[in-house]
């Protein structure tokens, strides 16, 4: 095992190429947009602004954050530009490496994103003397995929309610498998998912699908559950999202690889679906109906206009259907969840057909 | 055996009785104040005081509101949506659209006309366009919150107030009050901000209207300027309930009923 | 409803022109010009896309496409006081109404059949993320195909090379649904009427920044903006060049846009698009014009007509709301030096991630450059959350401020 210090990257999207940051000698270390840290970050940027951003940002200015010794942000969002644009006024030593994401998957985008990748890892570089080998890469692409299948095999138990711990506490396995290190995660995972299942709570509840961008508390797991909901399926940034398996090819160019993946990658909102044009709705409508769910919950966070944008469609494509959806707008605290329990739990009673 | 349905609103706390057969015995509503155990009980107190019916003749309490939780005894909680849904069908049968304004909550239900919600849309954490803000309204009128829906009967204009923030709406006001315009007119234009704002809640759970039967409940409903503006602004007929703060109780005692029959 | 509004435009402003005497016409024109636009777009007899606001819009004119930013359709309804309804719609299909109204405003519209079914779509990443969704949600609605653009974040020669490469293939994605090659001729023709209204608009900038400035605060209100609309038309040549005399015979005479010029203001992203009476109180109250806006700048090179790709690259790049906050702030920083600017007014646009997201960053940055910053909070599509009092005492709080500073330093 890797006993030497390595050194910390920050990131806060789940299209990070994480592969690349541990072959360049960094654990990455996502910012969670967790934690009681006090509102600031609304008077450097500005109060109606993505929470997930404003909340890595208070994180940062809070110094609730261990020392980096990078940042890489994607350009994923206005939000996430801004973020970068601002991590200096919280954090003015730490370096921010932005890696430019494209929109589409065709040759010409992932040529230019395998340029981004080899800019990063040059930068990565520069802090850490340490550019990755080709072997290097392959073995941290294999090594993240072992994560990444652990966790497929997990949720599947998780979604049919036998997972120990259910899905808070996958959820905790989420936040941790993207702040320690892969070595260490790897190891201990794979201890708890030799577990036999054990019949949980929430296998008699309502079945749902949860979608959406950054929902990263475990405790909200727990309130949906104690609703009387089952979440079958989840497909969040900060969840399921987070790691995907990657093509391996010891032939291939690895930064080819990465380019590739994270490009094909289950797509979040702010990728731009031209073929089919706007896919988003249907994707939602194919997976509730492959997972069994009975309705849809939309987690998203105020001021995410990718995702607010595309909530109309997604409406009226499960309406067509009679496929119930229930909107939840976050700030990323659980205090406003919490306030929207009438709404989770009427719906639950709504879907189990309540005193009909 | 008689049944029991509280609702713990932000406002009021009402309670309504029902029998073995479903029939309303008797209903209370008190202020919900500051201190709602307080209040829960005292209202359970009354309701058995006015109907005269005791305490080991109930079979079953359900309790519903937003403070449905602090309720004791009681056999569950259940949303305020889903009673007011049960609710609706034992007052005003073939609801399939309603309507719940209270103190702080707005909420549209689309029905199956048999008391099933189907769907439903709340409004934003704010009070914009419920019974609160009107309440704030009429005090900076200077008029009773009774007499304010029969202000606007024949007022024609069309003032409109440009927020529904309780805090900006207030300032409005006292500047329309400051430029002359008549009383009248401005609670014209207060139910007609508030009919919008409802019309747009109801839009997401029903954008076509027409041939549904529509209800509207909550304590607002007793006001009658509302209830035309939103007809007008929905063009459509509203149907409201006897005692339209009690839907949520009533349908929180018939949930008890039914629980209790089945097993 | 919107053919009969442009065609009842055209006729009164055609009637207008043809009748004035004063010689002051640049702004009939452009507006006449955006009108015609406005027709083409409804007659159902053209080819026409909706875009992102950084299409290479002369391109798309010399393979004769009409096109459109979808953000157009906003400032339209709102000018013409008629967004309300839009906004409701988009409220009722679950819109959140903390986003964009520019956004909201054609999300409501095209739902209600107020928007023409283009031929095609393209989306560009910047200027927004809410923009491109929005194009991809039209793009679902009329069930066309969508080509995606995405410029990049820095600015360097890669950045160029993808970005041109990706208008080429804008080309060939034309070419597919028009059935028609892009003819070169054409398109160098539509370079050169480019560089002409570029000419004619930095001529027209260079007088504005005299002191006084023969601007009058309306008349560049959405010029730069709705100018890359007509760019590679000789129309939008025209109007560009109209403005050039204008300024230039103004600027000759000593006739001040706004006499007794006593305080020049510097406006930020976008104008207040309906009607409102806050320009008109800043010019005959305070004498304070706003002589600048930062969406008019020009900031890009002429464009080779032999190889017009890579220019229209750097013409997107340069865009202020492209790239980073550090980039517009230079930008920004540039203007208020060049037109020697006392202030800037940041309307700071309701739901607006992009711009108002910066709101800290920027005021920052400009304070440091010595330019002092108001931010208005205002929703600049949207009439129904426009509080005038508050508004009207916050900028004459500021021009105060203004005109106190600059008597304090010195004045006359
Ligand atoms: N006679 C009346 N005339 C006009 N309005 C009334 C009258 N009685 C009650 N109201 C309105 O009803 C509101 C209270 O409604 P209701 O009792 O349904 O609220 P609640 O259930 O306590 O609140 P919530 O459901 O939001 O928690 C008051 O704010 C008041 O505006
Ligand atoms: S939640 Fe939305 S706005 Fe925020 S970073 Fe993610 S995609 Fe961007
Ligand atoms: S105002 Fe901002 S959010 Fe709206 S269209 Fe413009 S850049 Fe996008
Ligand atoms: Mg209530």
């Amino acid at each position: 095992m890797n006993q030497e210090i390595t050194k910390l990257a920050g990131f806060t999207c789940a299209y990070t190429p994480l592969p690349l940051l541990a072959a360049a000698g960094f654990t990455p270390y996502r910012i969670l947009p967790v934690g009681q840290a006090p509102d600031q970050a609304g008077s450097i940027l500005h109060d109606n602004m993505c929470p997930h951003v404003k909340r890595v940002l208070d994180r940062a200015l809070d110094d609730d954050l261990p020392g980096l010794d990078a940042l890489v942000v994607i350009n994923s969002c206005d939000a996430m530009r801004r973020l970068a644009d601002a991590w200096p006024k919280a954090r003015p030593a730490e370096p921010v490496m932005l890696l430019d994401l494209p929109y589409s998957a065709d040759e010409r985008a992932v040529n230019f994103l395998r340029q981004e990748l080899l800019a990063l890892a040059e930068k990565l570089a520069a802090g850490s003397g340490r550019l990755p080998s080709q072997e290097e890469l392959h073995q941290s692409i294999a090594t993240y995929n072992r994560l990444a299948r652990l966790f497929d095999r997990l949720d599947a138990r998780a979604a049919a309610g036998t997972l120990t711990g259910g899905r808070a506490g996958l959820q905790r396995w989420h936040q941790r498998s993207v702040t320690e290190p892969i070595d260490k995660i790897l190891a201990e995972l794979e201890t708890f998912a030799a577990d036999n299942d054990h019949p949980d709570k929430a296998a008699a509840g309502a079945p749902i699908l949860l979608f959406g961008n950054v929902l990263a508390e475990t405790e909200a797991f727990d309130l949906f559950e104690e609703a009387g909901a089952r979440i079958v399926a989840e497909d969040l940034c900060t969840g399921s999202r987070q790691l995907t398996v990657l093509p391996e090819n010891p032939a291939e160019d690895p930064y080819l690889i990465l380019a590739r993946g994270l490009l094909n990658r289950p797509p979040c909102a702010r990728t731009i679906h031209a073929e089919p044009t706007g896919d988003l709705a249907e994707q939602v409508m194919r997976r509730a109906q492959e997972t069994g769910a009975r309705g849809v919950v939309a987690h998203v966070l105020k001021f995410c206009d990718p995702y607010l944008a595309r909530l109309p469609a997604v409406h009226e494509r499960l309406r067509k259907e009679g496929m119930p959806l229930l909107v939840l707008e976050g700030d990323c605290t659980m205090r406003s969840l919490g306030q929207q329990r009438t709404r989770i739990e009427a719906f639950v009673e709504m879907l189990q057909g309540e005193e009909s | 055996m008689f049944y029991l349905g509280v609702d713990v609103g932000s406002l009021s706390c009402d309670a309504v009785l029902v029998d073995e057969q479903g029939q309303m015995v008797d209903w209370a509503v008190i202020p919900t104040g500051a201190r709602n155990v307080e209040s829960i009980a005292k209202v359970q107190r009354q309701i058995l005081a006015k109907s005269g019916i005791p305490l080991q003749q109930v079979g079953a309490t359900i309790a519903t509101g937003y403070g449905r939780d602090r309720v004791e005894g009681r056999l569950a909680s259940v949303t305020e949506i889903t009673c007011h849904g049960r609710g609706i069908q034992a007052a005003l049968a073939g609801t399939e659209v309603l309507v719940d304004i209270g103190g702080q909550d707005s909420k549209a239900m689309l029905l199956d006309g048999k008391g099933r919600v189907l769907d439903f849309a709340m409004n934003d954490k704010c009070a914009a366009g419920t019974g609160r803000f009107l309440e704030a309204m009429a005090r900076t009128l200077e008029i009773e919150l009774a007499q304010l829906g029969h202000l606007d009967k024949d007022a024609h204009g069309d003032l409109t107030l440009s927020s529904m923030c309780t805090v900006f709406a207030e300032s409005e006001v006292v500047s329309l009050i400051a430029e002359g315009a008549a009383v009248p007119e401005i609670v014209r234009g207060l139910h007609r901000a508030i009919a919008n704002r409802t019309r747009t809640l109801i839009k997401r759970v029903a954008p076509n209207l027409s041939g549904l039967a529509v209800a509207m409940s909550g304590g607002v409903a007793r006001n009658p300027g509302v209830v035309r503006t939103l007809g007008q602004v929905l063009d459509c007929e509203i149907s409201v309930p006897k005692e339209p703060d009690t839907i949520g109780a009533l349908g929180a005692a018939l949930i008890a009923r039914d629980r209790s029959v089945k097993r | 409803m919107m053919l009969p509004y442009f065609e009842n435009l055209i006729q009164g402003i055609e009637e207008r022109l043809a009748t004035d005497k004063s010689g002051i016409v640049a702004r009939k024109r452009l507006t006449l010009e955006t009108a015609r636009l406005g027709k083409r777009l409804y007659s159902g007899e053209e080819r026409i896309t909706w875009s992102g606001l950084v299409a290479p819009y002369d391109l798309l004119a010399a393979m004769g496409i009409v096109p459109c930013f979808v953000e157009f359709i906003g400032g339209m309804l709102a000018s013409m006081g008629s967004i309300d309804p839009m906004l409701e719609q988009a409220d009722q299909m679950g819109y959140a109404t903390d986003c964009c109204t520019y956004h909201r405003a054609v999300t409501g519209a095209v739902h209600q059949g107020l928007l023409p079914e283009p031929d095609f779509l393209i989306a560009t990443s910047a200027v927004c993320s809410g923009g491109m969704a929005v194009i991809e949600g039209l793009a679902r609605h009329f069930d066309k195909d969508l080509f995606v653009i995405h410029v990049p974040h820095e600015k360097n020669e890669r950045a160029v090379a993808y970005l041109a490469d990706q208008f080429r293939a804008l080309t060939d994605f034309v070419t597919e649904h028009t059935g028609e090659a892009l003819d070169p001729d054409r398109l160098r023709m539509a370079v050169d009427n480019t560089n002409r209204a570029r000419a004619a608009m930095i001529e027209t900038y260079r007088w504005a920044r005299q002191v006084p400035s023969p601007a009058r605060s309306r008349d560049l209100i959405n010029f730069g903006i709705v100018m890359a609309l007509f760019l590679g038309t000789e129309g939008g040549a025209e109007v560009a060049e109209a403005y050039r005399d204008e300024f230039a015979r103004k600027a000759g005479e000593n006739i001040a846009g706004v006499p007794g010029e006593q305080l020049r203001l510097l406006w930020l992203q976008n104008r207040i698009q309906f009607k409102n009476p806050l320009v008109e109180m800043l010019e005959q109250e305070y004498q304070t014009a706003v002589v600048a806006e930062e969406l008019n700048d020009i900031a890009w090179d002429p464009i080779d007509p032999e190889d017009p790709y890579p220019g229209f690259a750097r013409r997107a790049l340069s865009f202020s709301l492209v790239g980073s906050t550090a980039h517009r702030a230079q930008s920004i920083q540039r203007l208020a030096k060049d037109y020697q600017v006392d202030g800037a007014i940041n309307p700071c646009h309701w739901g607006c991630r992009q711009g108002t997201g910066a709101r800290g960053l920027m005021g920052e940055a400009l304070r440091g450059a010595g330019v002092p910053t108001l931010n208005l909070e205002v929703d600049c599509v949207d009439p129904r959350n426009f509080a005038e009092g508050q508004l009207r005492t916050r900028l004459q709080a500021f021009v105060e401020m203004l005109l106190d500073h600059k008597a304090a330093a010195g004045g006359p």
